[in-house]
């Protein structure tokens, strides 16, 4: 992913979107007033594919980048997923007058929020915002996966580790070394070359 | 954070979440009445600081997506935090990432295979340490090395027999064969099971089978004519409710370690199967994981009489390092992990359909669900 540190633009069409906003595949369930309106051409300059869905549908189509919908009381029994496992981006769309349902928000759980009325400036930035969350929460889940998968691989490399050295008569660094080699040699994680050691070794006794 | 308290009369509402049909029912429906009747106890002596608990109850049919399901409208639509349910493994792993986004507090009543920790879970059944490490040791004192595994095809048996095949390595022994069941197996798909157990010379068959085949697994066991004396099932998820839905005679002989069993003998457990019993019928059993279901809801009530409010950012804290008399002895919740400190007993089963508790661990043993300390140093049971 590319980060480019510059300056805020202060004028509209100052500067082009950073590459995580541009050319995105964009739900757009808002109402279809002049306001609405206003926001699709507004998403549609970020060179995204824009479709617009209004009534909300039952449940929204997962297979996108970008949801901007309505922040309407049906609105999380409409998310095609659960709280935690968020497949898109999600923007809430909120209106001027009422104050705001902040538990609704809670359950819905965005990545950013837009406010009617709409301003250029601001639907550009919740863009680039709710993109840019969504993708970091996507890596830590990520990285937590992976961890979770280390820490228990981990007690296996020790066994294969401690069977190289009984059966190889080599010390510490070397088994590690061995497995090491092995594992990129036959392009698999070291994981399973100490799976495969440990296995052996129970089928040779 | 709620800001602004309600009315001293307005109850505690919690979420239960424990599949009354489906494949999964016969033990997760013993939960739900354990986690009913502890409710019912608290009511009885007053409510928690004179606000009694309702729970909110869903049925989640031992489908996983229904389970995440369930889980979301109970924290959106009910406005529940506090949740006590789940009894397999997938269906935990369904309803953590609801419970972690939206801050709820999942308190967990069933044995797993462990390497896990939530902010978001109260973990109140056994991890391998407190139960797998020493059945390992006494099945091959007792019976022998050659360990064959069979269980259900999900993530559970998988996880919980690496563990079991780790332990059992650092023993000296082996795993002589190695098959998994889909969770609605039939009973004629154990038939070639126990040719395959025969044929591979085992001394032990460890099972993670759960649900209604267990019952199948335990009767194709006995048809086929092998001997509980030399060759038993051993399992950690056979309890007193499957042996009762197998039959006495078919489980008698076989080995299950658990935290707790009926056969406990203490004062208070006593008090607890015959309320159990009173309420839910003079024949149905107890188990480990009814006995979870039940202490974990007094352990909620006693925190939350201390912070009366039912926020998970206020709660937790208090759960944490707490402890209570369950009927299984003194339990206390890892302020470290999350999850409790429990005993360690082995049972084998008797012709009455109860477990004769042949070992048992002279105190607690500590939570170590990552297995940090276990099976370097040996456990004194």
């Amino acid at each position: 992913m590319t980060t480019r540190n510059r300056s805020h633009p202060t004028t509209r069409g100052a500067q082009s979107p950073s590459s995580e906003v541009l050319c995105l595949d964009i739900v757009a369930a808002v109402r279809p007033d002049q306001e609405g309106d206003a926001l699709i051409r507004e998403l549609q300059r970020s060179r995204g594919r824009v479709r617009r869905l209004w009534p909300l549908p039952a449940r929204l189509p997962e297979d996108t980048d970008v949801i901007v919908a309505e922040l309407v009381p049906e609105l999380p029994q409409c998310l095609p997923w659960v709280p935690g496992q968020p497949m898109a981006a999600l923007i809430a769309v909120m209106a001027a007058i009422q104050p705001p349902n902040l538990k609704l928000l809670r359950n819905c759980a965005p990545h950013a929020v837009l406010h009617r009325p709409f301003t250029a400036n601001t639907v550009l930035t919740s863009l680039a915002l709710a993109r840019a969350q969504f993708l970091y929460e996507r890596r830590l889940r990520g990285r937590i996966d992976k961890l979770d998968e280390t820490l228990r691989a981990f007690r296996r490399v020790e066994r294969a580790k401690n069977i190289l050295m009984q059966t190889r008569k080599i010390d510490e660094e070397e088994a590690y070394q061995f497995m090491r080699r092995q594992a990129m040699k036959r392009r698999i994680s070291i994981s399973a070359i100490a799976a495969a050691i440990v296995d052996s070794c129970e089928v040779l006794g | 954070m709620r800001w602004c308290r309600g009315l001293v009369s307005e109850p505690w509402r919690v979420g239960v979440l424990f599949s009354q049909s489906g494949v999964m029912a016969v033990i997760e429906e013993t939960q739900l009445r354990a986690t009913l009747l502890a409710i019912d106890e608290i009511n009885a002596a007053g409510g928690v600081n004179g606000r009694e608990i309702v729970p909110v109850i869903y049925d989640p049919g031992s489908e996983t997506g229904a389970f995440a399901l369930c889980a979301k409208r109970l924290m959106i639509e009910d406005e529940v935090s506090t949740i006590f349910g789940c009894y397999t493994s997938s269906s935990r792993k369904a309803v953590l990432p609801v419970v972690e986004r939206l801050n709820g507090l999942l308190w967990y009543p069933t044995l797993y295979e462990g390497f896990e920790f939530s902010s978001n879970v109260i973990y109140t059944g056994a991890s391998p340490n407190q139960n797998s490490v020493a059945l390992c040791s006494y099945l091959v004192e007792n019976y022998g090395t050659r360990f064959f595994f069979v269980g259900s095809d999900y993530v559970y048996p998988r996880e919980s027999n690496r563990v079991m095949r780790d332990l059992l390595q650092t023993q000296g022994g082996e795993v002589v064969g190695e098959t998994y069941l889909d969770l609605r197996a039939k009973r004629t798909d154990f038939v070639p099971v126990m040719r395959q157990i025969k044929n591979a010379g085992a001394n032990v068959i460890f099972s993670t089978v759960v649900g209604d085949s267990t019952i199948y697994l335990y009767q194709s066991y006995a048809e086929a004519g092998l001997n509980p004396a030399v060759t038993p099932i051993a399992s950690l998820t056979t309890t007193e409710s499957e042996v009762r839905a197998m039959g006495f005679d078919v489980g008698a002989g076989q080995i299950t370690a658990a935290s707790y069993f009926q056969s406990v003998p203490n004062e208070r457990n006593t008090a607890f199967v015959a309320r159990y019993q009173r309420r839910h019928g003079d024949d149905e059993p107890t188990n480990m994981c009814a006995e979870a279901a039940y202490f974990q809801v007094h352990i909620f009530a006693n925190a939350l009489s201390r912070t009366n409010s039912i926020d998970t950012d206020q709660i937790r804290p208090a759960v944490l390092g707490s402890d209570f008399d369950a009927p299984q002895g003194r339990v206390s919740v890892s302020a470290a992990n999350g999850h409790t400190n429990l005993w360690t007993r082995i049972g084998r089963a008797n012709r009455r359909g109860q477990f004769d508790i042949v070992q048992e661990s002279p105190t607690p043993v500590w939570a170590d669900p990552y297995l940090v300390g276990s099976g370097r140093v040996s456990l004194s049971v």
